[in-house]
């Protein structure tokens, strides 16, 4: 292989998979528009593990859903997502028909959500929704159970037992890999992780957080992990990104952003969390609360809450500063917070 | 299969209770029942002694015996099948009570059949079209229906149906002069006469669809539902599979818990249409006092009812998963 | 260490300060104690929740108010009306008029010229008694006797549910005639109770089942473990969870009792000394009111006061569903990220 090829090839793997310019997510509600998501662009590179933090009520399951198109009724959805393949050729993931969004959906980017305790029917035992999803997309049964079989194990669950049982036989932790795997037995490029260790003991997050590291890299999989949890997610990401107010505030390489924080808001999340040696006296909740999604004030969101902010941006919405080559803040004083302690 | 036999068991044993229930009440009937036949049959010209004697012997009662005796007579006599005989038809219990019994099955079994129907295809319906104009036209007159007691509506069918337009017989469940048997004309007419009952009944499909309807929604609002869509899967499977059974779930208990109130419902549907079923027959027991057949009637009824609700314990664990081991 | 000791001199705020504090009076948490309620606050908090939240979205419903409107007509009228209006004599008027013909007998006489509209409102005070008073029973014993079977278990349960499966199995209406015909009760309070008996089982059965589902909860787990008194819990943790079922059986109850009340005086199987709807529809349907044109209205008149009663009822049960089950409430409302709580504290817990 000449020097080139593999400088294409290294450019192949760190090419976009997904590519969202100027998302929008809103809701006609009888008190005024919500937008819960209020344009956002980023750039989702293949097989890279993207962590998206954000406080409960940021968008940021929105922004999850919309990857899919799958943002509830009545919500619209404006903007652009598209996704890439391999060889270059691009899909439109909004602009596709119904048919072709259900064979999208679960074969190419599938999704993982916050509530495994209720996204499996109670009525039926977990074989049957194996089977039902590869029915509907017209796979090989037996090839299709096989490879379920395999996820399964990998999973390090039991997959005669864990088939065999209904919903509520399972534990909280073997109901989110069994969703898991289930979201994995059509082969997806892409797997969107909503929160999905929210609901489990410290323990069992840690070993679904190694767990997903090992499938991501036998699946050659590329993931979007959603989280309020930020030192959770901090080990596990390539690249963060930081959800405020319906918006990013900054994204970059994940080492990046937690040691050079150039966005107020990433400064505090990181103070306010939880250290086991930061004596009391110097952790700090984040002051303030989120805006309402339908009065969102003008200029930068966060600057009611921000120490920085001054006149200009109370005015004026920041666009994307260049920190670095990767690295991105949506602040107008980015400088100064790279000064903050 | 140890949860089976002990909800078996609390079968048998509840049986037991209402039949002593029944035994207890008929006893503490005012008056003696003897005594008002003897009264019955002096009136018919008998001699005092023997109108004593014989009405010992049709009532199946020595009231001098003491109360525990007779308590035993009479479950022993049950077990073997004997209700006694009827002080008012002269005949014996489970005669009369042969007679009335598929009368009444049928006319409440279709009524409460036809009304769970429509009532789930109407809630669905319902909850598929919810706030829109369909969904709220069926619910207000589902409201207004389950605010129309089942025997107003049967009045309301009478006067309109049957008197005024005549398009239904007002009474009696057979047509006359048509002979009994498997003809044509014989079940025609038979359905003929127990189509106002059953229609009747109709007006608790309101209550089952606004039920269902509200399970229905409840249950689209699930993850499970919306992972199910983005799975894939038809529209037919998430239909059945994932709403159908989930919403209908809480209803089938309410189904068999009807089957015990569809006993009630009888006794006043069957009077107002002068239909000759077992609430029929309870209720003129009642009033000419005929306490064998009070008590066979009751029995009877309750029995069924036992039968009735413990097939519908023991099917619910097939159908809910979560439940099967008795605790649902 | 710190040396800010705010509150440890035993002053104003962190009396928690001193409990947490170690033995050299530094506290162990300079705590973040900003939000103390006092009594009042709390009150109001309460009553915020539990009063004027839920009337608030009650209101907002049509149904509600309409539902709420008509019963407390029912309630004027039954309280009120015999103090206003003179008792029904017979032979008041003449006998059959018709209904809106004419002042003095607005909604038309019976057969022995007996005003109806005077004879509908003089009833509505013993069937109101009656409803309330089978409601209350119905939904009283029900609940006692679900929550013990559901939430104690064992042989208690077995008892419990032994007996709740004879009542349910004994059917209600032959039941009460059967009742009724031994012991001939004439006070509505008394009618109430007795078709309260044919009612407990079913809400039993449910309620116990609703237990024990919610006995697995982890927040009853942990109320045990931290040895909460059983009464306490089932009063503090359970019932609140139970209440709106609750409530929603009891103005269902209300209109079962009211149908079958009526059912049977109109069988004749009740005994009356005053008359009230169900009566009244007996004579009329006794008089073949149904198949003579001119003496319908003697049978509608009772029927339409029940059905409008009924359809109060129902309406204030819709309504209170949607207080009690938010879901149905935010279908018609909102969408979107909108799940707890946006404020500083989640994002210093991780919002947990």
């Amino acid at each position: 292989m000449s020097k080139t090829d593999s400088l294409q090839e290294s450019r192949q793997d760190e090419s976009t998979i997904m590519r969202v310019r100027d998302l929008e997510v809103y809701f006609d509600m009888s008190r005024g528009q919500s937008r819960v998501v209020d344009g956002i662009d980023l750039d989702l590179k293949r097989n890279e593990i993207l962590g998206v933090v954000g406080e409960s009520g940021s968008g940021k399951s929105m922004l999850a859903a919309s990857l899919l198109d799958a943002v509830v009724d009545p919500g619209v959805t404006n903007g652009e997502v598209t996704y890439v393949e391999e060889d270059g050729t691009e899909t439109d993931v909004l602009g596709l028909s119904k048919k072709e969004l259900k064979r999208f959906r679960w074969e190419t980017v599938s999704m993982v959500f916050q509530g495994a305790m209720s996204s499996f029917n109670p009525v039926t035992d977990i074989r049957t929704h194996f089977e039902e999803t590869l029915i509907a997309h017209e796979e090989d049964l037996d090839e299709g159970m096989e490879r379920a079989k395999e996820i399964i194990t990998d999973l390090h669950l039991d997959p005669e037992r864990v088939l065999d049982a209904y919903p509520h036989e399972l534990s909280g932790g073997m109901k989110q890999r069994a969703l898991i795997a289930l979201s994995l037995v059509l082969e997806p490029e892409v797997l969107v992780m909503d929160e999905p260790t929210a609901a489990l003991d410290l323990l069992m997050q840690r070993s679904i957080i190694t767990l997903i590291n090992e499938i991501k890299e036998k699946y050659d999989l590329t993931i979007v992990f959603i989280t309020h949890d930020l030192p959770l997610i901090t080990g596990l990401a390539d690249r963060l990104a930081v959800m405020y107010a319906f918006q990013l505030v900054e994204r970059g390489p994940a080492t990046e952003v937690v040691r050079n924080s150039a966005h107020p808001y990433t400064r505090a999340l990181l103070k306010s969390t939880p250290n086991l040696q930061t004596p009391l006296e110097e952790m700090r909740p984040v002051e303030g609360s989120a805006p309402d999604p339908i009065n969102v004030p003008p200029g930068c969101s966060y600057h009611e809450r921000c120490p920085l902010a001054t006149s200009i941006c109370e005015t004026e919405d920041p666009d994307p500063y260049d920190v670095t080559d990767d690295h991105e803040a949506n602040c107008h004083h980015w400088e100064e917070t790279l000064e903050m302690e | 299969m140890r949860w089976t036999v002990q909800r078996l068991l609390q079968g048998i044993v509840t049986i037991w209770a209402v039949m002593t229930v029944s035994f207890a009440l008929v006893r503490l009937l005012p008056g003696n029942p003897v005594d008002f036949l003897i009264v019955d049959l002096v009136q018919q010209g008998v001699e005092p002694a023997e109108a004593a004697q014989r009405a010992q012997n049709m009532l199946n009662i020595d009231p001098t015996k003491p109360l525990h005796i007779a308590y035993f007579e009479y479950m022993f006599d049950v077990l073997q099948g004997n209700l006694g005989q009827s002080t008012w038809y002269s005949e014996p219990v489970t005669a009369v009570i042969g007679r009335a019994l598929p009368w009444t099955i049928l006319v409440m079994s279709y009524g409460v059949l036809l009304s769970f129907l429509l009532g789930i295809v109407g809630g669905a319906f319902m909850a598929y079209f919810e706030g829109q104009k369909l969904d709220l036209a069926l619910t207000s007159y589902a409201t207004f229906m389950i605010s129309v007691p089942y025997y107003v509506l049967a009045i309301i069918l009478l006067v309109f149906l049957g008197y005024r337009f005549g398009l239904f017989p007002a009474s009696g469940r057979v047509p006359t002069g048509v002979t009994p048997g498997v003809n044509l004309p014989y079940i025609a007419g038979v359905l003929h006469h127990a189509a106002l009952p059953i229609l009747s009944q109709v007006v608790i499909t309101g209550g089952i669809a606004l039920q269902m309807r509200g399970n229905s929604i409840r249950v689209l609002g699930e993850d499970y539902l919306r992972v199910a869509r983005l799975r894939g899967l038809s529209d037919y499977l998430i239909a059945t599979r994932y709403v159908g059974r989930n919403a209908v779930l809480p209803i089938y208990t309410g189904l068999m818990i009807s089957i015990g109130a569809m006993f009630g419902g009888a006794v006043v549907l069957e009077t107002i249409f002068k239909y000759r079923g077992m609430g029929y027959y309870l209720v003129r027991a009642v009033q000419t006092r005929d306490f064998p057949l009070m008590m066979g009637a009751f029995t009877v009824i309750a029995v069924a009812v036992v039968i009735a609700l413990l097939v519908a314990d023991i099917t619910y664990g097939r159908l809910d998963p979560r439940a099967g081991r008795g605790e649902v | 260490m710190s040396d800010a000791t705010a509150g440890a001199d035993g002053s104003t705020e962190d009396k928690y300060a001193d409990l947490l504090s170690d033995e050299e009076g530094v506290p162990a948490f300079e705590s973040v104690m900003e939000t103390r309620e006092t009594r009042r606050e709390r009150y109001s908090r309460k009553f915020d929740t539990y009063v004027r939240t839920p009337l608030a979205i009650m209101f907002e419903d049509w149904r509600a108010v309409v539902g709420l409107l008509i019963i407390s007509t029912y309630v004027v009228v039954g309280a009120f009306g015999p103090m206003v209006m003179d008792p029904v004599l017979m032979g008041e008027g003449e006998p059959l008029i018709s209904p809106f013909q004419n002042w003095q007998f607005p909604l038309g006489t019976d057969r022995t010229g007996q005003d109806l509209l005077t004879m509908t409102v003089y009833s509505t005070r013993p069937v109101l008694l009656m409803m309330g008073s089978g409601a209350f029973f119905t939904v009283t014993v029900g609940t006692i006797v679900g929550t013990l079977a559901g939430y104690k278990g064992g042989a208690l349960d077995t008892v419990l549910s032994t007996v709740t499966d004879t009542f349910i199995n004994i059917p209600g209406l032959p039941l009460v005639i059967v009742l009724s015909v031994i012991i001939e009760p004439t006070n509505p309070i008394i009618v109430g109770i007795f078709l309260s008996i044919a009612l407990w089982a079913g809400l039993a059965r449910s309620i116990r089942s609703q237990l024990l589902t919610l006995r697995r909860e982890s927040f009853v787990e942990s109320s045990q473990a931290l040895g909460v008194p059983t009464g306490r819990l089932i009063r503090k943790e359970l019932l609140p969870h139970l209440l709106p079922y609750v409530v929603i059986n009891f103005v269902n109850a209300a209109r079962i009792v009211i149908f079958s009340a009526v059912a049977l005086y109109f069988l004749g199987v009740l005994p009356f000394e005053d008359s009230n709807w169900g009566i009244v529809m007996n004579l009329a349907y006794e008089n073949g009111a149904h198949y003579r044109p001119d003496a319908l209205h003697w049978l509608l008149v009772p029927v339409f006061a029940i059905v409008f009663l009924s359809v109060g009822l129902v309406l204030l049960a819709q309504s209170l569903d949607r207080v009690f089950n938010p879901r149905v409430r935010a279908r018609s409302s909102e969408g979107g990220d909108e799940d707890e709580s946006t404020t500083a504290t989640t994002a210093m817990t991780g919002g947990r």
